[in-house]
């Protein structure tokens, strides 16, 4: 293990600069001097699942060179499994309360219909559908929240990989894979509440008198856990011989199967791992945003990805985690109002409007003039011999 | 000598095109052979049919002492049964160092579990310092391979062949664009290869050719049009009218 970091010098300095972070959001914290506010620690936390889903991005794109346009799906997945836990145990705290003042104890099957009407109110039901099945048990929502995108994508991944669909062609596969995701997901009777999402998902159950400042703070060592886990066992992956066969795919696929390798293996296996890992990164973002919808895995979602990954530096984890974090914290600066508006006298911008367009000729320029991306500067500070 | 392949009846047409036209050929076990022809003759072909590539629409390839049928194999289950396959256009991982070059290749398990969970073991080290030695590489191991010059970009990918270990190897224009005496090297590499295994090589170059001293079998549209040492299929006066000729 030590030589793996003497080798990947990168790794551990990313893991001090991590936990120097950390230590710094604490203290800046309401734990601390109080200077940061409980909502910006949930935006520091989300934007670190952010990043973890890009470090994935990264490695299924720029190592392994498959251009997945559907990451965010298993990312919602993974917070769709975890809010379904979340939401169904809080509201059976709140319905077994209600219903304590009952002179006659309520019967399970009373209930249960209780809990279904609260939930399922909004899109005219009350019946658990078959994917509640197992809402009640933390456990096993966990579980989903690797195992139905590691199966989704091993599946999706099956079939397209066998096919020999690749490039361009495979990118519009997982476009379609998410916006058709997120079109079932839109309808009432898909059994999640439809365009509802759900929501309530930053009270978590049996903390309801932990107040929000210590709950976000949790996420967000949890967040910071998790980014440096993945962020370990990607760098771990790309080095060494996987890394250099996955390369090699990227580069000449067909060369590599004449040197025996069944690419196909290859490009499943990394596909699988960071939908997996993608889904835990989701599961860990929601309950700091408090709600999920089907909007949240529309296919631009996907597309945002790869533009974070591509001006943080394809190819070098360090890059998407640079991308994801500059551009998200940049994008909700200037949707959420901080950036002045420029008087042109003849024309305001207004950066809500205009971010977008901001964003994308950014895209285009990092693409032409920069293509190591913002990352790509850091090879000027590290002289390579 | 014994027969380590045998394409027998092998014909393949590309939208009505007859690229490989009833090809029968034999290769031994070990051997030096050489393949000439105009271009066109179905020489390229010839490999994609051989490495799973392409696959025929008539005809049988015979592989091995249990006569295998490699037909129906995937490339990368061709490529383990022991064929290796040198590109036209030296085709290396240029992101990639030699050594990484190499180790990818060396003859290790393929799967994708046994790679992730891969000990660069002191054997592996050893042989990859035997083939840079062979291939003359020994200084250029840490180096990008993306840097190496066309030459030795050549050499690295009969090194990453030779890695492979395999028993028939597969060799396209191996000389294009070499300087004399990196063509010298190269057949050095070659002769001493077909010691041991079967080496199949296809060249334009007549000079070069010359140099294997070895076996010579002459393509025309898809088929064989003849046979045996260099001097004799050049006094062939088919050969000389559709290829020397012109």
């Amino acid at each position: 293990m030590n030589s793996f970091f003497l080798r990947n010098p990168s790794t551990l300095w990313f893991l001090m600069g991590l936990g120097l972070f950390t230590i710094g959001v604490t203290i800046l914290s309401e734990a601390g001097i109080g200077f940061l506010s409980t909502s910006f620690i949930k935006i520091l936390g989300k934007t670190l699942c952010l990043c973890l889903i890009a470090v994935a991005m990264d490695v299924v794109w720029g190592y392994c060179g498959i251009l997945s346009l559907g990451h965010f799906a298993f990312f919602g997945i993974g917070g769709y499994a975890v809010g379904m836990w979340l939401m169904y145990a809080r509201t059976e705290g709140i319905v077994l309360d209600s219903l304590a003042a009952q002179t006659i104890p309520p019967t399970p099957q009373e209930i249960s219909d209780a809990i279904g009407n609260q939930i399922f109110g909004v899109v005219g039901s009350s019946e658990f559908p078959l994917v509640w099945a197992f809402a009640d048990s933390l456990f096993l929502q966990l579980l989903m929240v690797v195992l139905v995108p590691g199966l989704l994508a091993l599946v999706f991944g099956w079939l397209a990989f066998r096919s020999r669909v690749t490039g361009v062609y495979l990118s519009i596969l997982t476009q379609a894979m998410t916006l058709a995701l997120s079109l079932y997901l839109f309808q009432n009777d898909s059994g999640l509440r439809g365009n509802n999402g759900l929501s309530g998902l930053q009270n978590i159950p049996g903390f309801e008198t932990t107040p929000q400042a210590t709950i976000s703070l949790a996420f967000f060592y949890a967040s910071a856990l998790a980014l440096a886990l993945g962020y370990v066992l990607f760098a771990w992956v790309v080095s060494g011989k996987m890394g250099s066969v996955i390369k090699a795919i990227r580069d000449n696929e067909s060369r590599v199967r004449f040197l025996g390798y069944h690419v196909e293996s290859y490009k499943l296996l990394v596909f699988t791992l960071t939908a997996i890992i993608a889904g835990i990164a989701g599961a860990l973002y929601y309950p700091q945003a408090g709600i999920i919808n089907p909007a949240e895995i529309a296919p631009i979602a996907s597309i945002y990805l790869a533009v974070w990954v591509a001006i943080g530096g394809r190819g070098r984890l360090y890059g998407a985690v640079i991308g994801a974090a500059f551009v998200s914290l940049l994008s909700s600066w200037f949707t959420g109002g901080g950036a002045p508006a420029i008087n042109l006298g003849f024309y305001t911008v207004n950066w809500t409007d205009w971010w977008l367009v901001l964003l994308g000729l950014s895209f285009v320029a990092v693409t032409l003039f920069f293509p190591k991306g913002i990352g790509g500067l850091f090879d000027y500070l590290v002289r390579k011999p | 000598m014994s027969t380590l392949l045998e394409v027998s009846g092998v014909s393949v047409s590309f939208d009505g095109f007859r690229a490989i036209n009833n090809l029968s050929i034999q290769i031994g076990e070990p051997e030096l052979r050489a393949i000439i022809g105009p271009n066109g003759a179905g020489k390229t072909t010839f490999m994609d049919i051989i490495t799973g590539k392409t696959r025929p629409d008539t005809g049988r390839i015979i592989w091995g002492d249990q006569n295998i049928s490699l037909l129906g194999m995937s490339e990368s289950q061709i490529a383990m049964a022991g064929i290796g396959r040198k590109f036209q256009k030296p085709t290396v991982f240029e992101d990639q160092t030699v050594r990484a070059n190499l180790a990818m290749a060396l003859r290790n398990p393929r799967g994708p579990f046994s790679v992730l969970f891969d000990q660069q073991t002191r054997a592996g080290a050893d042989r990859i310092a035997e083939i840079a030695a062979e291939i003359g590489l020994t200084d250029s191991l840490a180096r990008t391979s993306g840097a190496l010059s066309h030459g030795q970009k050549q050499w690295l990918e009969i090194g990453m062949l030779l890695a492979q270990d395999p028993r028939l190897l597969l060799v396209d224009e191996p000389a294009a664009g070499m300087t004399s005496q990196e063509r010298a090297h190269t057949t050095d590499l070659l002769k001493r290869a077909a010691k041991t295994r079967a080496v199949v090589v296809v060249e334009h170059d007549m000079e070069f050719v010359r140099r294997l001293d070895c076996k010579v079998t002459v393509l025309h549209e898809g088929s064989v049009l003849a046979e045996g040492s260099l001097d004799h299929v050049t006094a062939n006066q088919t050969v000389i009218d559709v290829y020397l000729g012109r």
